[in-house]
């Protein structure tokens, strides 16, 4: 129990080290890719609490990211910069002036986003399998069609622009963290044992004594705050937002994150996010155009996204627990495996090493 | 007063009539067997005592409250439990994991109080784990504990399956098919555990079952079910030399019939 400890401060703080190198060090793009993965980890973790961990088919994410990302930027846009963006029509008051700082706006847009899926899970979440997947991608388009003509509030089409740049690796990578915890700290409690047996069996689940309603809600509730959260960092990372952005293509990646890494894995989910997110950025050259020496292959937009859906499709076929199936990484585990009893045994020059027993 | 008391109860699925006008009172201690062909309604029966169908017309009630037409986990809550015929564990999940999840119901702490681990749910978390564990021991999982249900063979898993019905503290126990698939040997094991645990948790226990020694050893009454309609109810001895529940299993020889 103490070496997990020990080894969980050393992490955090190689983690922290590492933040504070890259905050001074490495260039822009860099900084923004590391800010990504760590909001699709968000993204992913949250999305994973209701698909992996409850076995509820929800494709509503984009949606309650719309949410977020809106409530968080009409929060924290200043008063002055928001009559510019706002020429076509006039912004409604009272969020003309209102002004929040970051971190309460971002609480305030998870609370809000975590308000609508109560609002609309009450009644989807009656819904069973396919049939919840098509009412919550439903919901993620209606929310969008309502932002694209809400034009006193969130200016419809021509989006958000002048969102003030608040996030940084520090809060990324914090709530990224934080989201980690809670929803960990939940998995492993009695509810989310609850939610774990929501998901193998739903009649079995009821008859002992599982108030399914309630449970269900619960975690869609829970998903949908941190997802709220996630869209949130994401609007004042970029800087603009508009409803485009979150159309069903914003769901399907976090959707490929989840099931790469393993539906029900939440180390899985935070490995995957960051594969996906640097391979994203990494097969851009895919989209320019190639020279083989002895043919040249025009360049197309979106060709990337094909390896994606090919990784997809392979993973669904010969290897669909994805990544970490519903397994965790854990220290126990790293340190009973092959690789590091091999090391530490070399090193200390016994034959087994000690320390990876109990 | 009887502990469980159905009166009257019909269940139509459409044009289907699973069960007609059927009376059925259980007294608190008793073994109860419900026996009856394939398709006579018998499992119809236990998803009305537990919930998952409401009846069409008629009243159950349970400790005398009315219980037709609630929630199947309110229903658990009231002190009914269940296993299920075709074996219904969380796969996936730990032997100790499953039984876990048969105490949530009485959980008081909320999931904020999980999530931050305060007192009262460590307190709550601590006195589920140790409870689990002794239920296991009672019923010889207990090495088994960290293995996944799935992985437990066919026998075990069934126990299992009782075990984690017995963990939500129930007055009355279903059980539906409990020895089905088992072999002689295994079908007595079982009739000796039922009687244990009978005798410990103070159960009053129903049960669904096509092994004839089994039900005649431990059933004290027996009521026997044929196309939704119960033909014939009374102490084994009794049912076994009647006829119309012969009949209704062994067919009518035409021959004798003619004679």
């Amino acid at each position: 129990m103490r070496r997990n400890t020990i080894l969980t401060a050393i992490a955090l703080l190689l983690l922290i080290g590492f933040l504070a190198f890259a905050d001074n060090f490495f260039d822009l793009y860099l900084v923004r890719i590391l800010n990504l993965c760590a909001i699709y980890a968000i993204l992913g973790l949250s999305m994973n609490l209701i698909n992996g961990f409850t076995g509820l088919f929800s494709l509503g994410h984009a949606g309650f990211m719309a949410v977020g990302a809106y409530v968080t930027a009409l929060l924290t846009i200043p008063p002055d910069v928001k009559k510019q963006i706002f020429y076509m029509t006039p912004i409604m008051s009272p969020l003309d002036v209102m002004n929040l700082p970051f971190p309460l706006a971002l609480l305030v847009g998870g609370l809000l986003t975590a308000f609508v899926a109560y609002l609309i899970g009450a009644p989807a979440l009656k819904l069973k399998g396919d049939y919840l997947a098509i009412a919550t991608l439903g919901f993620g388009e209606i929310i969008r069609v309502i932002f694209t003509n809400t034009q006193s509030i969130t200016n419809g089409a021509l989006g958000l622009k002048g969102i003030p740049n608040t996030t940084n690796l520090w809060w990324s990578f914090g709530t990224a963290l934080f989201t980690l915890v809670v929803i960990a700290s939940l998995i492993r409690s009695s509810y989310g044992r609850a939610l774990m047996a929501i998901r193998e069996d739903e009649v079995a689940a009821e008859s002992m004594g599982i108030h399914l309603a309630k449970h269900k809600n619960l975690s869609f509730i829970i998903g949908a705050f941190f997802a709220g959260i996630g869209g949130g960092l994401l609007g004042n990372l970029l800087g603009t937002i508009d409803p485009k952005m979150f159309t069903f293509t914003l769901t399907f990646n976090i959707l490929l994150i989840i099931v790469l890494g393993g539906m029900g894995s939440l180390s899985g989910s935070v490995i995957s996010a960051f594969v996906v997110t640097i391979a994203n950025e990494w097969l851009r050259f895919l989209d320019e155009q190639i020279n083989l020496g002895f043919m040249v292959i025009q360049g197309k937009v979106g060709t990337r996204m094909v390896v994606f859906s090919v990784l997809l499709m392979v993973v669904v076929l010969f290897y669909r627990n994805g990544l970490m199936g519903n397994r965790e990484l854990t220290w126990d585990q790293l340190c009973n495996s092959k690789i590091w009893r091999g090391l530490s045994a070399r090193k200390r020059g016994t034959a087994i090493a000690e320390g990876g027993e109990k | 007063m009887a502990l469980l008391d159905m009166s009257q109860v019909t269940m139509r699925f459409g044009g289907l009539t699973a069960v007609k006008d059927l009376n059925l009172e259980l007294n608190s201690g008793e073994i109860i067997g419900l026996i009856g062909p394939n398709g006579a309604g018998k499992t119809t029966v236990f998803n009305m005592i537990t919930g998952v169908y409401k009846p069409t017309i008629g009243t159950i009630r349970f400790n005398g409250k009315e219980i037709s037409g609630m929630r199947p986990d309110m229903i658990t809550q009231q002190g009914i439990a269940r296993t299920f015929q075709n074996i219904r564990l969380f796969k996936e999940l730990t032997v100790l994991e499953n039984v876990l999840i048969a105490n949530h119901l009485n959980i008081a702490s909320n999931f904020m109080e999980a999530i931050l681990k305060l007192p009262r749910y460590r307190r709550e978390e601590a006195a589920m784990r140790e409870k689990s564990l002794k239920l296991l021991d009672r019923v010889g999982l207990l090495e088994h504990q960290n293995d996944k249900a799935s992985s437990l063979p066919y026998g075990l898993q069934r126990r299992l399956e009782i075990a984690r019905a017995l963990a939500t503290e129930p007055k009355l126990l279903l059980l539906d098919e409990p020895a089905a698939g088992m072999n002689p040997k295994e079908a007595a094991d079982l009739t000796v555990f039922i009687k244990e645990i009978r005798e410990e948790f103070d159960l009053t226990i129903l049960l669904i079952e096509h092994h004839m020694d089994v039900v005649m050893t431990i059933c004290d009454r027996l009521y026997v079910l044929v196309y939704g309609t119960m033909i014939a109810s009374g102490e084994p001895a009794e049912i076994q030399s009647n006829q119309q529940v012969i009949e209704a299993y062994l067919g009518v020889d035409e021959d004798a019939e003619n004679q």
